[in-house]
Protein backbone atom coordinates (compact mmCIF):
# COMPACT_ATOMS: atom_id res chain seq x y z
CA UNK A 1 0.00 0.00 0.00
CA UNK A 2 1.42 3.30 -0.86
CA UNK A 3 0.75 5.80 2.18
CA UNK A 4 1.31 9.31 2.86
CA UNK A 5 1.39 10.80 6.46
CA UNK A 6 1.91 14.41 7.41
CA UNK A 7 3.26 15.21 10.54
CA UNK A 8 2.56 18.54 11.80
CA UNK A 9 5.55 19.45 14.58
CA UNK A 10 9.26 19.15 13.20
CA UNK A 11 11.24 16.30 13.82
CA UNK A 12 13.59 18.78 14.98
CA UNK A 13 12.08 18.52 18.64
CA UNK A 14 11.56 15.51 20.35
CA UNK A 15 7.84 14.95 21.38
CA UNK A 16 5.02 12.43 21.64
CA UNK A 17 2.90 12.70 18.41
CA UNK A 18 6.31 12.98 16.48
CA UNK A 19 7.46 9.65 18.12
CA UNK A 20 4.26 7.94 17.45
CA UNK A 21 4.69 8.93 13.54
CA UNK A 22 8.48 7.87 13.25
CA UNK A 23 7.42 4.30 15.12
CA UNK A 24 3.98 4.28 12.83
CA UNK A 25 5.66 4.70 9.70
CA UNK A 26 8.63 2.30 10.75
CA UNK A 27 6.77 -0.60 11.50
CA UNK A 28 4.33 0.18 8.40
CA UNK A 29 7.85 -0.02 6.19
CA UNK A 30 8.61 -2.97 7.98
CA UNK A 31 5.51 -4.31 6.91
CA UNK A 32 6.22 -3.60 3.33
CA UNK A 33 4.32 -1.02 2.50
CA UNK A 34 5.47 2.47 0.96
CA UNK A 35 5.60 5.22 3.06
CA UNK A 36 6.37 9.12 2.71
CA UNK A 37 6.14 11.04 5.90
CA UNK A 38 5.90 15.12 5.23
CA UNK A 39 7.03 17.39 8.03
CA UNK A 40 7.88 21.13 9.07
CA UNK A 41 12.19 21.11 8.58
CA UNK A 42 14.73 22.48 6.19
CA UNK A 43 16.51 19.77 5.32
CA UNK A 44 16.47 16.25 4.40
CA UNK A 45 17.95 14.08 7.57
CA UNK A 46 20.03 10.60 6.85
CA UNK A 47 18.49 9.47 10.28
CA UNK A 48 14.39 9.64 8.61
CA UNK A 49 14.91 9.07 4.72
CA UNK A 50 11.29 8.67 4.90
CA UNK A 51 10.51 12.29 5.97
CA UNK A 52 10.21 15.19 3.18
CA UNK A 53 11.06 17.93 4.24
CA UNK A 54 8.04 20.83 3.99
CA UNK A 55 10.08 24.01 5.11
CA UNK A 56 11.01 26.68 7.97
CA UNK A 57 8.22 25.55 11.05
CA UNK A 58 7.43 28.81 13.11
CA UNK A 59 6.55 28.79 16.56
CA UNK A 60 3.48 29.20 17.57
CA UNK A 61 1.66 29.34 20.90
CA UNK A 62 -0.78 26.58 21.65
CA UNK A 63 -2.98 24.78 23.93
CA UNK A 64 -0.77 26.23 26.60
CA UNK A 65 2.65 25.11 25.09
CA UNK A 66 4.58 26.06 21.44
CA UNK A 67 4.26 24.03 18.86
CA UNK A 68 6.67 24.51 15.46
CA UNK A 69 4.03 24.33 12.96
CA UNK A 70 4.19 25.65 8.93
CA UNK A 71 1.11 27.18 7.85
CA UNK A 72 0.76 29.20 4.63
CA UNK A 73 0.62 29.34 0.72
CA UNK A 74 3.98 27.83 -0.09
CA UNK A 75 3.78 25.80 2.70
CA UNK A 76 -0.15 24.92 1.07
CA UNK A 77 2.03 24.56 -2.32
CA UNK A 78 4.97 21.87 -1.23
CA UNK A 79 1.70 19.71 0.51
CA UNK A 80 -0.30 19.58 -3.13
CA UNK A 81 3.30 18.69 -4.67
CA UNK A 82 3.83 16.12 -2.48
CA UNK A 83 0.79 14.65 -2.73
CA UNK A 84 0.60 14.63 -6.41
CA UNK A 85 4.21 13.13 -6.39
CA UNK A 86 3.44 10.67 -4.03
CA UNK A 87 0.19 8.89 -5.49
CA UNK A 88 -1.16 7.57 -2.71
CA UNK A 89 -3.82 4.94 -1.84
CA UNK A 90 -4.38 6.35 1.51
CA UNK A 91 -3.23 10.12 3.04
CA UNK A 92 -3.08 9.69 7.08
CA UNK A 93 -2.93 13.12 9.08
CA UNK A 94 -2.23 13.45 12.26
CA UNK A 95 -3.73 16.63 14.60
CA UNK A 96 -6.16 17.71 11.26
CA UNK A 97 -7.92 20.36 13.71
CA UNK A 98 -4.84 23.04 14.45
CA UNK A 99 -3.55 25.35 11.57
CA UNK A 100 -0.82 23.00 10.44
CA UNK A 101 0.42 20.68 7.14
CA UNK A 102 -2.31 18.49 8.33
CA UNK A 103 -5.06 20.72 7.73
CA UNK A 104 -3.42 22.16 4.35
CA UNK A 105 -3.27 18.48 3.32
CA UNK A 106 -6.61 17.61 4.55
CA UNK A 107 -8.01 20.77 2.50
CA UNK A 108 -6.06 19.82 -1.08
CA UNK A 109 -7.34 16.05 -0.74
CA UNK A 110 -9.07 14.03 -2.86
CA UNK A 111 -9.83 10.24 -1.78
CA UNK A 112 -9.26 8.21 1.13
CA UNK A 113 -7.96 10.63 4.32
CA UNK A 114 -7.45 8.57 8.05
CA UNK A 115 -6.78 11.48 11.02
CA UNK A 116 -5.65 10.45 14.39
CA UNK A 117 -6.18 12.88 17.27
CA UNK A 118 -4.00 13.02 20.04
CA UNK A 119 -4.36 15.74 22.66
CA UNK A 120 -7.24 16.09 24.58
CA UNK A 121 -7.96 19.23 23.38
CA UNK A 122 -9.83 21.83 25.40
CA UNK A 123 -12.91 23.76 24.36
CA UNK A 124 -11.35 27.39 23.25
CA UNK A 125 -12.71 29.92 21.83
CA UNK A 126 -10.84 29.95 18.56
CA UNK A 127 -11.89 26.33 18.38
CA UNK A 128 -15.51 27.71 18.85
CA UNK A 129 -14.87 30.62 16.42
CA UNK A 130 -13.57 28.12 13.55
CA UNK A 131 -16.18 25.76 13.29
CA UNK A 132 -17.42 26.49 10.04
CA UNK A 133 -13.35 25.96 8.95
CA UNK A 134 -12.94 22.77 11.31
CA UNK A 135 -16.59 21.43 9.81
CA UNK A 136 -14.76 21.31 6.33
CA UNK A 137 -11.45 19.35 7.64
CA UNK A 138 -13.63 17.07 9.58
CA UNK A 139 -15.84 16.39 6.29
CA UNK A 140 -12.86 15.40 4.12
CA UNK A 141 -11.52 12.96 6.70
CA UNK A 142 -13.58 9.42 6.18
CA UNK A 143 -11.68 7.47 9.47
CA UNK A 144 -10.83 9.08 12.73
CA UNK A 145 -8.76 7.40 15.07
CA UNK A 146 -8.33 8.78 18.76
CA UNK A 147 -5.44 7.43 20.74
CA UNK A 148 -7.11 7.47 24.13
CA UNK A 149 -10.62 7.41 25.55
CA UNK A 150 -10.20 10.95 26.60
CA UNK A 151 -8.85 11.89 23.02
CA UNK A 152 -12.11 10.14 21.67
CA UNK A 153 -14.44 11.88 24.25
CA UNK A 154 -13.11 15.85 23.02
CA UNK A 155 -14.13 14.31 19.29
CA UNK A 156 -17.60 13.30 20.41
CA UNK A 157 -18.53 16.85 23.29
CA UNK A 158 -16.73 19.61 21.16
CA UNK A 159 -16.85 18.48 17.46
CA UNK A 160 -19.93 16.60 17.48
CA UNK A 161 -18.21 13.82 16.20
CA UNK A 162 -16.44 9.97 17.11
CA UNK A 163 -13.39 8.82 16.85
CA UNK A 164 -12.51 4.63 16.34
CA UNK A 165 -9.78 3.91 19.76
CA UNK A 166 -6.51 2.72 18.74
CA UNK A 167 -3.85 2.73 21.65
CA UNK A 168 -0.37 4.60 20.98
CA UNK A 169 1.63 1.52 20.40
CA UNK A 170 5.01 1.22 22.04
CA UNK A 171 8.21 -0.78 20.51
CA UNK A 172 8.25 -3.64 23.55
CA UNK A 173 11.28 -5.55 21.91
CA UNK A 174 13.81 -1.80 21.75
CA UNK A 175 12.71 -1.29 25.74
CA UNK A 176 12.84 -5.82 26.45
CA UNK A 177 16.19 -5.74 24.88
CA UNK A 178 17.46 -2.54 26.77
CA UNK A 179 20.87 -2.79 28.61
CA UNK A 180 20.71 -1.43 33.02
CA UNK A 181 22.62 1.17 33.33
CA UNK A 182 26.01 -0.03 34.79
CA UNK A 183 25.69 -0.30 38.80
CA UNK A 184 21.61 -0.48 39.09
CA UNK A 185 19.43 -1.42 40.16
CA UNK A 186 21.66 -2.68 43.38
CA UNK A 187 21.00 -5.34 46.00
CA UNK A 188 18.90 -2.92 48.05
CA UNK A 189 16.44 -2.23 45.66
CA UNK A 190 15.60 0.86 43.58
CA UNK A 191 12.61 3.02 42.54
CA UNK A 192 12.03 4.69 39.36
CA UNK A 193 10.47 8.32 38.26
CA UNK A 194 10.25 9.72 34.72
CA UNK A 195 9.04 13.03 33.72
CA UNK A 196 8.75 16.78 34.50
CA UNK A 197 9.27 16.62 38.25
CA UNK A 198 8.51 19.90 38.70
CA UNK A 199 4.92 19.49 37.13
CA UNK A 200 2.35 19.46 39.94
CA UNK A 201 -0.20 16.84 37.97
CA UNK A 202 3.26 14.23 37.81
CA UNK A 203 2.98 13.96 41.28
CA UNK A 204 6.75 13.78 42.16
CA UNK A 205 6.64 14.85 45.60
CA UNK A 206 4.01 12.15 46.42
CA UNK A 207 7.01 9.56 45.74
CA UNK A 208 9.24 12.08 47.61
CA UNK A 209 7.60 11.33 50.62
CA UNK A 210 6.77 7.78 50.54
CA UNK A 211 10.61 7.42 49.60
CA UNK A 212 11.45 9.80 52.75
CA UNK A 213 9.66 6.62 54.88
CA UNK A 214 10.87 3.66 53.34
CA UNK A 215 14.55 5.03 53.47
CA UNK A 216 14.73 5.18 57.45
CA UNK A 217 14.15 1.32 57.62
CA UNK A 218 15.65 0.73 54.51
CA UNK A 219 19.30 1.88 54.20
CA UNK A 220 19.82 0.91 50.80
CA UNK A 221 17.07 1.35 48.98
CA UNK A 222 17.69 4.43 46.07
CA UNK A 223 15.64 6.61 43.94
CA UNK A 224 16.22 6.90 40.09
CA UNK A 225 14.90 9.81 38.19
CA UNK A 226 14.88 11.13 35.22
CA UNK A 227 13.32 14.09 33.26
CA UNK A 228 14.16 17.74 33.34
CA UNK A 229 13.51 19.83 36.25
CA UNK A 230 15.32 22.14 39.01
CA UNK A 231 16.67 19.73 41.45
CA UNK A 232 17.46 22.28 43.86
CA UNK A 233 13.67 24.09 43.99
CA UNK A 234 11.97 20.42 44.26
CA UNK A 235 14.41 19.18 47.04
CA UNK A 236 13.73 22.69 48.46
CA UNK A 237 10.30 21.92 49.21
CA UNK A 238 11.84 18.42 51.00
CA UNK A 239 13.69 19.06 54.48
CA UNK A 240 12.68 15.44 55.53
CA UNK A 241 14.86 14.08 52.50
CA UNK A 242 17.68 16.06 52.88
CA UNK A 243 19.44 12.98 55.47
CA UNK A 244 18.32 10.76 52.08
CA UNK A 245 19.12 12.97 49.48
CA UNK A 246 22.59 10.91 48.18
CA UNK A 247 20.66 8.25 47.46
CA UNK A 248 18.50 10.24 44.87
CA UNK A 249 20.33 10.09 41.70
CA UNK A 250 18.46 12.41 38.86
CA UNK A 251 19.44 12.19 35.40
CA UNK A 252 18.52 15.01 33.93
CA UNK A 253 16.79 14.75 30.05
CA UNK A 254 17.75 11.31 28.71
CA UNK A 255 17.82 10.01 25.30
CA UNK A 256 15.33 7.76 24.07
CA UNK A 257 17.84 5.11 24.32
CA UNK A 258 19.03 5.99 27.73
CA UNK A 259 15.10 6.00 28.76
CA UNK A 260 14.44 2.46 27.63
CA UNK A 261 18.14 1.81 29.36
CA UNK A 262 16.82 3.67 32.99
CA UNK A 263 13.36 1.79 32.74
CA UNK A 264 15.36 -1.68 32.59
CA UNK A 265 17.22 -0.27 35.92
CA UNK A 266 14.97 -0.17 38.41
CA UNK A 267 13.04 -2.74 40.41
CA UNK A 268 9.68 -1.26 40.39
CA UNK A 269 8.59 2.13 38.58
CA UNK A 270 6.90 4.61 40.33
CA UNK A 271 3.72 6.79 38.59
CA UNK A 272 2.44 8.75 41.07
CA UNK A 273 0.33 11.51 38.71
CA UNK A 274 -2.12 13.19 39.99
CA UNK A 275 -4.65 13.89 36.89
CA UNK A 276 -4.49 14.71 33.18
CA UNK A 277 -2.81 11.70 31.89
CA UNK A 278 -5.10 10.68 28.52
CA UNK A 279 -3.28 7.35 28.10
CA UNK A 280 -0.26 6.50 30.42
CA UNK A 281 2.18 5.69 27.45
CA UNK A 282 5.18 5.43 30.15
CA UNK A 283 3.26 3.11 31.66
CA UNK A 284 3.24 0.58 28.39
CA UNK A 285 7.16 1.80 28.38
CA UNK A 286 7.94 0.20 31.73
CA UNK A 287 5.61 -3.17 31.54
CA UNK A 288 7.72 -3.34 27.60
CA UNK A 289 10.92 -3.42 29.57
CA UNK A 290 9.39 -5.99 32.19
CA UNK A 291 9.51 -3.83 34.99
CA UNK A 292 6.66 -3.88 37.79
CA UNK A 293 4.57 -1.00 37.98
CA UNK A 294 3.35 1.51 40.49
CA UNK A 295 0.99 3.51 39.69
CA UNK A 296 -1.87 5.83 41.14
CA UNK A 297 -5.31 4.61 40.57
CA UNK A 298 -6.43 6.93 37.72
CA UNK A 299 -9.01 5.75 35.21
CA UNK A 300 -6.31 5.99 32.13
CA UNK A 301 -3.61 4.00 34.74
CA UNK A 302 -6.25 1.53 35.77
CA UNK A 303 -7.45 0.47 32.11
CA UNK A 304 -4.11 0.18 30.99
CA UNK A 305 -2.86 -2.04 34.14
CA UNK A 306 -6.15 -4.72 33.67
CA UNK A 307 -7.93 -3.27 37.00
CA UNK A 308 -4.41 -3.46 38.99
CA UNK A 309 -3.71 -7.10 37.43
CA UNK A 310 -0.40 -6.07 35.16
CA UNK A 311 0.65 -3.44 38.18
CA UNK A 312 -0.36 -1.70 41.72
CA UNK A 313 -2.36 1.09 42.09
CA UNK A 314 -3.01 3.09 44.91
CA UNK A 315 -5.29 5.93 45.97
CA UNK A 316 -4.35 9.08 44.18
CA UNK A 317 -2.07 11.49 46.17
CA UNK A 318 -1.82 9.27 49.27
CA UNK A 319 1.94 9.26 50.11
CA UNK A 320 1.56 6.63 52.85
CA UNK A 321 -0.36 4.39 50.66
CA UNK A 322 1.99 4.32 48.48
CA UNK A 323 5.18 3.65 50.82
CA UNK A 324 3.11 0.53 52.09
CA UNK A 325 2.48 -0.22 48.85
CA UNK A 326 5.99 -0.49 46.89
CA UNK A 327 7.46 -1.65 50.69
CA UNK A 328 4.87 -5.16 50.30
CA UNK A 329 6.71 -5.40 46.84
CA UNK A 330 10.20 -4.93 47.66
CA UNK A 331 9.76 -7.42 50.04
CA UNK A 332 7.60 -10.10 47.95
CA UNK A 333 9.63 -10.90 44.68
CA UNK A 334 7.01 -13.11 43.83
CA UNK A 335 4.24 -11.22 43.70
CA UNK A 336 6.04 -8.70 41.19
CA UNK A 337 7.16 -11.16 39.08
CA UNK A 338 3.60 -12.16 38.81
CA UNK A 339 2.58 -8.38 38.33
CA UNK A 340 5.32 -8.12 35.51
CA UNK A 341 4.34 -10.98 33.91
CA UNK A 342 0.92 -10.07 33.44
CA UNK A 343 1.83 -6.87 32.02
CA UNK A 344 3.94 -8.56 29.62
CA UNK A 345 0.69 -10.62 28.28
CA UNK A 346 -0.99 -6.97 28.61
CA UNK A 347 1.83 -4.74 26.90
CA UNK A 348 1.71 -7.17 23.69
CA UNK A 349 -1.43 -6.01 22.55
CA UNK A 350 0.40 -2.42 22.52
CA UNK A 351 3.15 -3.25 20.74
CA UNK A 352 3.56 -1.81 17.44
CA UNK A 353 3.27 -4.19 15.07
CA UNK A 354 -0.35 -5.21 16.42
CA UNK A 355 -1.51 -1.52 16.65
CA UNK A 356 -0.22 -0.82 13.13
CA UNK A 357 -2.14 -3.93 11.96
CA UNK A 358 -5.25 -2.00 13.33
CA UNK A 359 -4.73 0.97 11.34
CA UNK A 360 -4.24 -0.41 8.36
CA UNK A 361 -7.68 -1.69 8.92
CA UNK A 362 -9.10 1.37 9.32
CA UNK A 363 -7.15 2.29 5.80
CA UNK A 364 -8.61 -0.72 4.18
CA UNK A 365 -12.19 0.79 5.10
CA UNK A 366 -11.44 3.84 4.24
CA UNK A 367 -10.15 2.65 0.75
CA UNK A 368 -13.36 0.53 0.60
CA UNK A 369 -15.72 3.37 1.12
CA UNK A 370 -13.43 5.77 -1.49
CA UNK A 371 -13.85 2.77 -4.11
CA UNK A 372 -17.23 2.01 -3.80
CA UNK A 373 -17.87 6.15 -4.95
CA UNK A 374 -18.47 6.76 -8.46
CA UNK A 375 -16.07 9.94 -9.16
CA UNK A 376 -18.26 12.01 -11.40
CA UNK A 377 -16.66 14.27 -14.22
CA UNK A 378 -15.09 17.41 -13.64
CA UNK A 379 -17.66 19.24 -16.35
CA UNK B 1 -23.08 51.86 -14.34
CA UNK B 2 -21.79 51.20 -10.90
CA UNK B 3 -24.84 49.61 -9.90
CA UNK B 4 -24.82 47.28 -12.51
CA UNK B 5 -21.21 46.07 -11.97
CA UNK B 6 -22.02 45.73 -8.16
CA UNK B 7 -24.89 43.35 -8.87
CA UNK B 8 -22.78 41.32 -11.60
CA UNK B 9 -20.61 40.84 -9.27
CA UNK B 10 -22.84 39.77 -6.13
CA UNK B 11 -25.16 37.17 -8.74
CA UNK B 12 -21.19 35.64 -9.65
CA UNK B 13 -20.41 35.05 -6.12
CA UNK B 14 -23.53 33.98 -4.65
CA UNK B 15 -24.41 31.65 -8.18
CA UNK B 16 -20.27 30.38 -7.52
CA UNK B 17 -21.15 29.31 -3.67
CA UNK B 18 -23.99 28.01 -4.58
CA UNK B 19 -22.52 25.57 -6.91
CA UNK B 20 -19.67 24.93 -4.72
CA UNK B 21 -22.06 23.81 -1.86
CA UNK B 22 -24.39 21.49 -4.86
CA UNK B 23 -20.94 19.93 -4.66
CA UNK B 24 -20.43 19.48 -1.37
CA UNK B 25 -23.92 18.08 -1.11
CA UNK B 26 -23.50 16.05 -3.61
CA UNK B 27 -20.09 14.57 -2.46
CA UNK B 28 -21.63 14.07 1.42
CA UNK B 29 -24.49 11.93 -0.02
CA UNK B 30 -22.27 9.68 -2.46
CA UNK B 31 -19.92 8.94 0.47
CA UNK B 32 -22.46 8.14 3.04
CA UNK B 33 -23.82 5.25 0.47
CA UNK B 34 -20.43 4.36 -0.21
CA UNK B 35 -20.26 3.64 3.98
CA UNK B 36 -23.40 1.94 3.57
CA UNK B 37 -21.84 -0.49 0.82
CA UNK B 38 -18.82 -1.14 2.78
CA UNK B 39 -20.75 -1.74 6.29
CA UNK B 40 -23.56 -4.49 4.32
CA UNK B 41 -19.72 -6.10 2.80
CA UNK B 42 -18.75 -6.36 6.16
CA UNK B 43 -22.12 -7.74 7.84
CA UNK B 44 -22.39 -9.98 4.66
CA UNK B 45 -18.56 -11.24 5.66
CA UNK B 46 -19.48 -11.64 9.45
CA UNK B 47 -22.81 -13.48 8.45
CA UNK B 48 -20.76 -15.83 6.35
CA UNK B 49 -18.13 -15.94 9.10
CA UNK B 50 -21.04 -17.28 11.63
CA UNK B 51 -22.49 -19.90 9.44
CA UNK B 52 -18.86 -21.66 9.04
CA UNK B 53 -18.36 -21.40 12.64
CA UNK B 54 -21.99 -22.47 13.68
CA UNK B 55 -21.50 -25.51 11.64
CA UNK B 56 -18.03 -26.51 13.00
CA UNK B 57 -19.25 -25.95 16.82
CA UNK B 58 -22.96 -27.28 15.82
CA UNK B 59 -24.74 -24.27 16.99
CA UNK B 60 -28.33 -24.04 14.36
CA UNK B 61 -29.47 -21.26 16.26
CA UNK B 62 -26.69 -19.40 15.26
CA UNK B 63 -27.32 -20.54 11.72
CA UNK B 64 -30.69 -19.57 12.13
CA UNK B 65 -29.37 -16.26 13.56
CA UNK B 66 -27.28 -15.35 10.78
CA UNK B 67 -29.56 -16.24 7.57
CA UNK B 68 -32.07 -14.23 8.75
CA UNK B 69 -29.73 -11.36 9.49
CA UNK B 70 -28.32 -11.45 5.67
CA UNK B 71 -32.01 -11.88 4.58
CA UNK B 72 -33.57 -9.06 6.49
CA UNK B 73 -36.03 -6.50 4.84
CA UNK B 74 -33.99 -3.00 5.12
CA UNK B 75 -36.11 -1.83 7.83
CA UNK B 76 -35.24 -5.11 9.70
CA UNK B 77 -31.76 -5.42 9.49
CA UNK B 78 -30.56 -3.63 12.44
CA UNK B 79 -32.88 -5.76 14.72
CA UNK B 80 -31.38 -9.00 13.13
CA UNK B 81 -27.86 -7.71 13.41
CA UNK B 82 -28.00 -7.28 17.09
CA UNK B 83 -29.49 -10.31 17.39
CA UNK B 84 -26.99 -11.92 15.82
CA UNK B 85 -24.42 -9.97 17.76
CA UNK B 86 -25.87 -11.53 20.86
CA UNK B 87 -25.32 -15.23 19.69
CA UNK B 88 -22.13 -14.75 18.51
CA UNK B 89 -21.81 -13.41 22.42
CA UNK B 90 -22.41 -16.34 23.21
CA UNK B 91 -20.46 -18.45 21.07
CA UNK B 92 -17.44 -16.25 21.92
CA UNK B 93 -18.22 -17.49 25.46
CA UNK B 94 -18.71 -20.67 24.40
CA UNK B 95 -15.63 -23.38 25.26
CA UNK B 96 -16.78 -25.44 22.66
CA UNK B 97 -15.78 -23.12 19.84
CA UNK B 98 -12.35 -23.94 18.55
CA UNK B 99 -9.82 -21.12 18.59
CA UNK B 100 -8.71 -20.64 14.87
CA UNK B 101 -12.87 -19.59 14.14
CA UNK B 102 -12.76 -17.91 17.06
CA UNK B 103 -10.00 -15.19 16.34
CA UNK B 104 -11.40 -14.94 12.50
CA UNK B 105 -15.11 -14.56 14.24
CA UNK B 106 -13.04 -11.33 16.64
CA UNK B 107 -12.04 -9.97 13.56
CA UNK B 108 -14.60 -9.87 11.32
CA UNK B 109 -16.67 -8.32 14.39
CA UNK B 110 -14.04 -5.64 14.55
CA UNK B 111 -14.01 -4.74 11.14
CA UNK B 112 -18.36 -4.46 11.38
CA UNK B 113 -17.60 -2.03 14.01
CA UNK B 114 -15.24 0.04 12.42
CA UNK B 115 -17.34 0.43 9.44
CA UNK B 116 -20.72 1.34 11.44
CA UNK B 117 -18.20 3.90 13.15
CA UNK B 118 -17.26 5.13 9.83
CA UNK B 119 -20.71 4.89 8.14
CA UNK B 120 -22.48 7.14 10.89
CA UNK B 121 -19.12 9.87 11.09
CA UNK B 122 -20.18 10.31 7.39
CA UNK B 123 -24.30 10.09 7.72
CA UNK B 124 -23.26 12.64 10.04
CA UNK B 125 -21.90 15.15 7.81
CA UNK B 126 -24.58 14.70 5.42
CA UNK B 127 -26.93 15.59 7.72
CA UNK B 128 -24.86 18.38 8.73
CA UNK B 129 -25.00 20.12 5.69
CA UNK B 130 -28.42 18.90 4.74
CA UNK B 131 -29.96 21.45 7.56
CA UNK B 132 -27.97 24.31 6.67
CA UNK B 133 -30.15 27.57 6.00
CA UNK B 134 -29.03 27.65 1.85
CA UNK B 135 -29.05 23.86 0.71
CA UNK B 136 -32.90 23.76 2.44
CA UNK B 137 -33.80 27.34 0.36
CA UNK B 138 -32.76 26.09 -2.38
CA UNK B 139 -33.77 22.36 -2.30
CA UNK B 140 -29.74 21.35 -3.35
CA UNK B 141 -30.07 17.86 -1.16
CA UNK B 142 -33.77 17.07 -3.00
CA UNK B 143 -32.06 14.15 -5.32
CA UNK B 144 -30.83 12.39 -2.53
CA UNK B 145 -32.50 10.16 0.17
CA UNK B 146 -32.17 11.38 3.67
CA UNK B 147 -29.45 9.16 4.84
CA UNK B 148 -30.10 7.11 8.13
CA UNK B 149 -27.67 5.94 10.98
CA UNK B 150 -27.06 2.62 11.32
CA UNK B 151 -28.50 2.33 15.14
CA UNK B 152 -26.88 -1.08 16.36
CA UNK B 153 -25.28 -2.01 19.90
CA UNK B 154 -21.58 -2.13 19.67
CA UNK B 155 -20.83 -5.32 17.46
CA UNK B 156 -17.14 -5.79 18.59
CA UNK B 157 -16.19 -9.02 20.79
CA UNK B 158 -13.11 -9.00 22.60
Amino acid sequence: MRIGIVCPYSFDVPGGVQNHVRDLAETLIALGHHVSVLAPGDEESGEQPYVVPAGRAVPVPYNGSVARVSFGLISATRVRRWMAAGRFDVLHVHEPLIPSLSMLAVLSARGPVVATFHTAMTRSRALAAAQGLLQLVLEKITGRIAVSELARKVQVEHLGGSAWEIPNGVQVSRYRTAVPLPGWPGPGGTLGFLGRFTEPRKGFPFLLQAFATLARSRPDLRLLVAGPGDVDEVMADFPDISPYRDRIVFLGKVSEEDKARMLRSVDLYIAPNTGGESFGMILTEAMSAGTTVVASDLDAFRRVLDGGRAGALFPVGDSAALASTIGGLLDDPTRRAALAARATEVVAAYDWPVVAERVLEVYSTVIEVAGAVVEQPVP
Amino acid sequence: MWWVITVVAVVVLVATYLTWLAARVDRLHARAVAAYATLDAHLLRRAVVAVSLAEAAQLPTLVYAARIAVDAQPEDREVAENDLTRHLRDAHEDAAVPEPELSGLVQVSRRVALARQVHNDVVRDALAVRRRLLVRLFRLARKHPRPAYFDVDDPSLS
